[in-house]
């Protein structure tokens, strides 16, 4: 009987103890959300085969803040970096975000599954998310949520800045693409292309991710004799193909084009390799680049002793934003957030760029790229052949219409 | 299409010699120590940026140095981690070498960066080789012939040498093998590293087809895993038959049937599995029963 009260005078003593420290947690959450520090997630890759990416994004995020004086709203601004590895994790860190670190506001998710998974968060518990990679059409469409953005061009649109560039290089296309949401993607919105430019589909192949020899295909399409290759691999998958391309003799036999690649895949590759036409979202070394982001690319080469990656633009872009609004929203409600980067617009450049609002998605050309004949700078290895779109009015029209899109924004 | 056919055929097979060479190390270790080496793509990659760091310092022959340094590299870490695993729980040496898998790829993340090195055939080996209906590049046919080497010299060693047998009887029975005035864990640091050597040697290999980057050996655990599974644990003619066949069914499904080529060498393990579940040359391991 005694040992039985003790046990429940321990319990209750325990459980009391435990409310009074849940107490302390919640009011030094709520002191730190009014006065202390201003917390920001950002989920980009650590490890594994995205970590290059992760850390381009996350120096571009870190640049962004830095320029911004480590300050918005007068307050300092901390950064909580967490791991983008897979959906299911990044969805975790996500909550974790929230939950733990008590965040304003998340940028980050540079593939579309885990910028899915994230995005569910996110409206759950209503805080503002702005991915910066990501380019599955669903994201600004069909899935589309208030309180996500995305910096990245869909893959449609990107698509329809390239195709026509494909098509001048010749008739018989042969697609080489990803087997998963991404190159169906791909797939999808070049065959409807196709016929607009006259091409016709000489051979297809979905490759399963993580492949490491491509020598197969290559042979497959050495048989197919197509005039040029459209492709849809990234990252790792990208790079081995490429080396594998070159190490055939395949380099200058038969032109690659593809869309959503980035400058480390050509790094990693080396100039002995690297050959095609991209379409990227910047590139650091643009002669239209405007004044801010010739600063930033600056401020970036002197810290790091290297260029600014289109990854590193992104981040930076996308936590630019961020800051702009909160300062515009003079407060870290998310709804007021929103509400701002709905309104946010950049008019550094010829053409400016904002967040459509409704849907959310960044309407702004995209460059198009080839890789130089020669290459002699370690990072410089493009030429750029020309912008997307030439016009605010044809931007907007390349990103298409409400309709097209299919967005049912809800209400805020 | 018979030209298709017979490249492909040898296409798939210096895949499979790639597998192989990974798979002999990965089936070494486990069979003389007892341990499943999750930590042996991490050595794989690790050959691969030793190699790359050779080539920059000292250029393309100083790149036979690679194997020996990650074996030594291969040897502290067995003194210091390995040897503890020997005789305790599976479980325990899987969490061990996965951890140590991570430690590895971070390590050379923060040694020599988060983006890939760029790594080309040497000068002196690019091209492509037509014989016939056969076309394949100089470079495959490099690797096929130092593939081809390093197994009949692996297998001279563990036949005919003095050192061999004692690797063999110390598998077998540790126990008898000290009784007879062996010392038998010098004998086992000495193994580790050279399942490590051999992995150095297949990202060696590796590295001018697939990107240098800290993660490259993930794309070929896996089917390295597969290849011991179906040859057989422990087994180095397993390890041979079943490598050679991983690729040439892989590279035969791409030619024929692209929606499934992820899935052929696993229905190939699902079906071997079946009829010979130790694997095509497993044998009954008292030791492992």
């Amino acid at each position: 009987m005694t040992r039985m009260n003790r046990d429940r005078r321990s319990l209750i003593r325990a459980v009391a103890g435990l409310a009074a420290l849940s107490a302390v947690g919640c009011s030094a959450a709520a002191f730190a959300q009014s006065e202390g520090p201003i917390r920001i997630g950002l989920i980009y890759s650590k490890q594994g085969p995205g970590a290059a990416i992760g850390q381009y994004l996350q120096r571009g995020s870190e640049l962004a803040v830095e320029q911004a004086g480590r300050k918005v709203l007068g307050r300092p601004i901390e950064l909580v970096w967490l791991d983008e590895p897979n959906p299911q994790v990044s969805q975790q860190n996500m909550q974790r975000l929230v939950d733990e670190n008590k965040v304003v506001a998340v940028v980050g998710g540079n593939y579309s599954s885990s910028a899915l998974a994230m995005m569910s968060v996110a409206n759950r518990e209503k805080i503002p998310l702005i991915l910066t990679g990501a380019a599955a059409s669903e994201i600004t469409g069909k899935s589309c949520s208030r309180y996500t953005f995305r910096t990245q061009a869909t893959v449609p649109v990107q698509m329809r800045g390239l195709m026509p560039y494909v098509s001048q290089i010749g008739k018989k296309v042969y697609f080489l693409t990803a087997s998963y949401a991404f190159g169906q993607d791909i797939l999808r919105s070049s065959r409807a292309l196709l016929k607009e430019n006259g091409a016709t589909e000489v051979g297809v192949d979905e490759v399963p991710i993580n492949t490491a020899d491509y020598s197969s295909y290559i042979l497959k399409i050495r048989q197919a004799k197509p005039d040029v290759i459209v492709g849809g691999l990234v990252g790792g998958d990208f790079s081995n193909f490429m080396k594998q391309w070159n190490e055939m003799g395949m380099k200058d036999k038969i032109p690659y084009a593809a869309i959503a690649v980035t400058d480390t895949d050509f790094w990693d590759v080396g100039p002995q390799a690297s050959t095609g036409i991209f379409v990227k979202p910047w590139y650091y070394n643009n002669p239209k680049n405007t004044e801010v982001e010739k600063k930033m690319m600056a401020d970036f080469t002197k810290k790091y002793n290297e260029p600014p990656s289109d990854k590193t633009w992104s981040g930076w872009i996308g936590m630019r934003a961020l800051l702009e609004s909160i300062e515009a929203a003079k407060s870290t409600d998310a709804k007021a957030i929103v509400s701002q980067l709905e309104k946010w617009k950049n008019t550094e450049g010829e053409i400016p760029f904002f967040f459509r609002d409704w849907d959310h998605q960044m309407v702004r050309p995209a460059v198009i790229v080839g890789v130089k004949k020669q290459i002699t700078d370690k990072w410089d290895y493009f030429d750029v052949l020309k912008n997307t779109s030439d016009s605010e009015a044809d931007t907007a029209k390349a990103f298409g219409t409400k309709e097209e899109v299919g967005c049912p924004m809800p209400a805020l | 299409m018979l030209d298709t056919l017979v490249s492909q055929t040898a296409n798939g097979l210096v895949l499979g010699f790639v597998y192989v060479l990974i798979a002999v190390g990965l089936s070494i270790t486990f069979g003389l120590l007892g341990v499943i080496n999750f930590a042996h793509g991490a050595f794989f990659a690790l050959g691969a940026y030793v190699a790359w760091q050779l080539y920059q310092l000292f250029g393309w022959w100083a790149v036979i140095l690679a194997p020996p340094i990650v074996g030594v590299v291969g040897m502290l870490i067995e003194v210091t981690i390995i040897r503890r695993l020997y005789g305790k729980e599976p479980l325990l040496s899987l969490i061990v070498t996965f951890a140590l898998a991570l430690l590895i790829e971070a390590l050379i993340r923060y040694g020599w960066g988060a983006d890939g090195k760029p790594f080309n055939p040497p000068p002196f080996l690019t091209g492509i080789v037509e014989v016939g209906p056969l076309l394949i590049t100089k470079y495959r046919v490099a690797v096929f012939g130092v593939t081809i080497t390093t197994l009949l010299a692996l297998w001279a060693f563990l036949v005919w040498t003095p050192y061999g047998r004692v690797l063999r009887a110390g598998s077998r029975d540790p126990e008898m093998v000290e009784l007879l005035g062996i010392n038998l864990p010098r004998v086992l640091t000495a193994v580790f590293g050279l399942g490590c050597a051999l992995a150095a040697i297949a990202g060696l290999l590796a590295a001018p087809l697939w990107t240098v980057s800290p993660s490259m050996a993930a794309n070929a655990v896996m089917p390295a895993f597969v290849v011991v599974a179906i040859g057989g644990l422990g087994s180095l003619r397993g390890a041979v038959v079943a490598g050679l066949a991983v690729g040439v069914v892989t590279s035969l499904t791409i030619q024929f049937w692209p929606e499934a080529a992820a899935a052929s060498m696993y229905v190939l393990m699902f079906a071997i599995m079946l009829i010979r579940p130790r694997g095509l040359f497993g044998e009954r391991w008292e030791r492992f029963e």
